[in-house]
């Protein structure tokens, strides 16, 4: 059986976003909430500063708090080492959201997609309204919907549950990859099997000195990070009193 | 015509809840100060406050069968009953708090023994069968030995297991486990005193019943301890002030050095703590009824706000990416809904109370 990993490499990673926007798209992530985010750090002091970029997403924990504190196993893990979450048995309790170390999993507050719900013109006698627009092109909710997600998951989380990245399941099922891994125009994103000594993954593992978020908490994630960029140098120096 | 006031105000309350109710199944949860970071807040707060509250009833109940102190059982039907109550309105808070409370039946199909709140469910269904099993053993005759007992051991188990809920947050190490485990337990039974001697002398005063000698006494006695007790709770609050908060140079605990200036935090150290402990320790102040009345009703607002500030302290601080764009801690202000859902959950359980006061005898001495 596999065991599902990610590598993201920052040193090719730009900090484009593209990531989040296909997740979005390909999950029918509704707005407020992201299954694919990022960290972002400003160090030093003017003029010499730094702008720091870390991509985030579920890490898919070997020991994964979210699973163990769950009541109704909701949030599970299968067999390939993915965490899932089941809406029909998810009661609302946010237990998950409290117990994960990287604050990646959101509640729907709110009924999901409320803008496409709207039921008046964005600009009165000028264009139709969102759910007329949504009505025109078959959407489902919304005009973009996407319903291979629906294949494991809900097409749309309803109001009331919780939300997170899955590592796109649906599509890993089918001998793809995640959407966030395709879409990435650097490469920098690189999934594969941790069971297998010839994935990619294991090879950038091995060849580079990763971390992981949080690691002294036990949780074994799954997503580790490689390399760091920057193009900086400096002049040899042993500084100075 | 009082008690036409006190329905309609009771009325009132219970109306404002089902109206949040109806907005919450509409609009969902944007009716509350609610942000993903916060994603526990008031509701839960007070859910805490009640549920422990009963539990601490419930140790109370639990005196004249497991300390064997037959004076007690003067007060053991209506603490009973009061149990119940408490219990009812914790339900009413904790229902409101989840997104989706009618899946919990998922309880049942598809447990995880490894989640303290399936425990916790689990050991609050079979609490709510023991007291009303008890209720109605006391109300036709006596309340057995063995079931006495249970209560008491229940009592304990729902109170600690709290402790375990919030303590299996690693990322949050101020939800300190082998501090609520003991916290937990100590503050449920001084709540349980203090709500025992509240509605006991208020049911009084407001009927203009003569306290009997006899049951002056127990009340007195059930004053000095809970002062005592909130003493202990004292000292253990201030020790974690002390390790957590002062002498503690770890990243995360900088989260306590924030709450110790917090509303919430000072409300219970200040009318939580120390006033009901100065008032019940002062001979003078704890024979009078009024401050018996004051001393209860400051503890329980202040025990409120304690609980509030338990949660707070383990969320104000943003973990991983929900800190993006954030500050470095978040701030609270309960939001008027919520606020309507404790007022929902107190109406509820005032409201259970006052017709067990009027129609099942509650000062019924056992056979």
């Amino acid at each position: 059986m596999s065991r599902y990993a990610m590598v993201i490499d920052l040193q090719r990673c730009v900090g484009c976003s593209s990531c989040s926007i296909s997740c979005r798209t390909e999950n029918n992530v509704s707005e407020g909430i992201y299954w694919s985010h990022k960290r972002t750090e400003t160090v030093g002091t003017f003029p010499n500063v730094r702008f720091h970029y870390l991509p985030t997403l579920c890490n898919h924990c070997e020991n994964a708090p979210c699973v163990r504190g769950c009541p109704t196993n909701a949030m599970h893990k299968l067999d390939n080492g993915i965490t899932m979450h089941d809406s029909k048995k998810c009661i609302g309790c946010r237990y998950c959201m409290i117990n994960c170390p990287y604050g990646v999993i959101h509640f729907n507050w709110k009924d999901p997609h409320s803008f496409w719900r709207g039921k008046e013109a964005v600009l009165k006698g000028g264009t139709s309204s969102p759910v007329e627009e949504n009505r025109a092109v078959g959407g489902k909710i919304m005009p973009y919907y996407n319903p291979e997600r629906e294949e494991t998951f809900s097409g749309i989380r309803p109001k009331g549950v919780v939300e997170k990245c899955t590592f796109c399941d649906h599509r890993v099922k089918k001998g793809k990859l995640p959407r966030c891994v395709e879409s990435c125009p650097a490469d920098a994103r690189i999934f594969g099997d941790l069971d297998d000594p010839k994935s990619d993954v294991n090879k950038l593992i091995g060849k580079f000195r990763p971390f992981r978020l949080k690691e002294s908490l036990g949780t074994k994630p799954k997503v580790f990070y490689i390399r760091d960029f920057s193009s900086a140098s400096y002049p040899k120096t042993k500084g100075g009193i | 015509m009082k008690l036409r006031i006190w329905i309609g105000l009771l009325g009132l309350g219970i109306l404002a809840g089902l109206i949040t109710t109806f907005r919450i199944h509409t609009e969902g949860f944007v009716v509350y100060a609610k942000t993903d970071v916060l994603a526990w807040t008031l509701p839960l707060a007070t859910y805490i406050f009640f549920s422990l509250t009963s539990a601490g009833l419930a140790f109370v109940s639990s005196i004249p069968i497991v300390l064997g102190l037959k004076r007690f059982e003067v007060i053991e039907k209506r603490t009973i009953f009061l149990e119940f109550s408490v219990l009812i309105g914790s339900f009413v808070c904790l229902i409101l708090h989840l997104g989706s409370p009618l899946k919990v039946i998922y309880f049942l199909l598809s447990p995880n023994l490894t989640s303290p709140l399936w425990w916790i469910g689990t050991l609050y269904t079979i609490y709510f069968i023991i007291i009303v099993t008890a209720f109605w053993q006391r109300h036709t005759a006596r309340t057995s030995r063995t079931l006495g007992i249970l209560i008491f051991l229940i009592a304990i188990a729902t109170s600690t297991t709290l402790g375990w809920l919030m303590g299996m947050t690693d990322a949050r190490p101020l939800l300190n486990p082998s501090f609520l485990i003991m916290y937990f337990p100590l503050t449920a039974f001084v709540c349980g005193m203090a709500a025992l001697l509240l509605f006991s002398l208020a049911t009084a005063y407001f009927s203009n019943k003569e306290i009997s000698p006899e049951k002056n006494d127990l009340y007195n006695e059930l004053a000095r301890i809970m002062g005592i007790t909130a003493g202990l709770v004292l000292i253990l609050f201030l020790w974690r002030s002390i390790i957590g908060g002062v002498s503690s140079t770890a990243y995360e605990y900088s989260t306590f050095r924030h709450m110790i200036g917090s509303i919430s935090y000072n409300t219970e150290l200040w009318l939580g703590m120390l006033l009901p402990c100065v008032l019940m320790l002062a001979r003078s102040i704890r024979i009078t009824g009024w401050g018996k009345i004051v001393a209860s009703a400051s503890l329980l607002i202040g025990m409120l706000a304690g609980r509030m500030e338990l949660i707070l302290s383990g969320l104000v601080r943003p973990l991983g990416q929900m800190a993006e764009g954030r500050p470095e801690f978040v701030t609270y202000m309960p939001s008027l809904s919520e606020v309507y859902v404790v007022l929902f959950g107190l109406s509820v359980i005032l409201l259970i109370y006052t017709i067990g006061e009027r129609y099942l005898k509650l000062e019924e001495l056992p056979e």
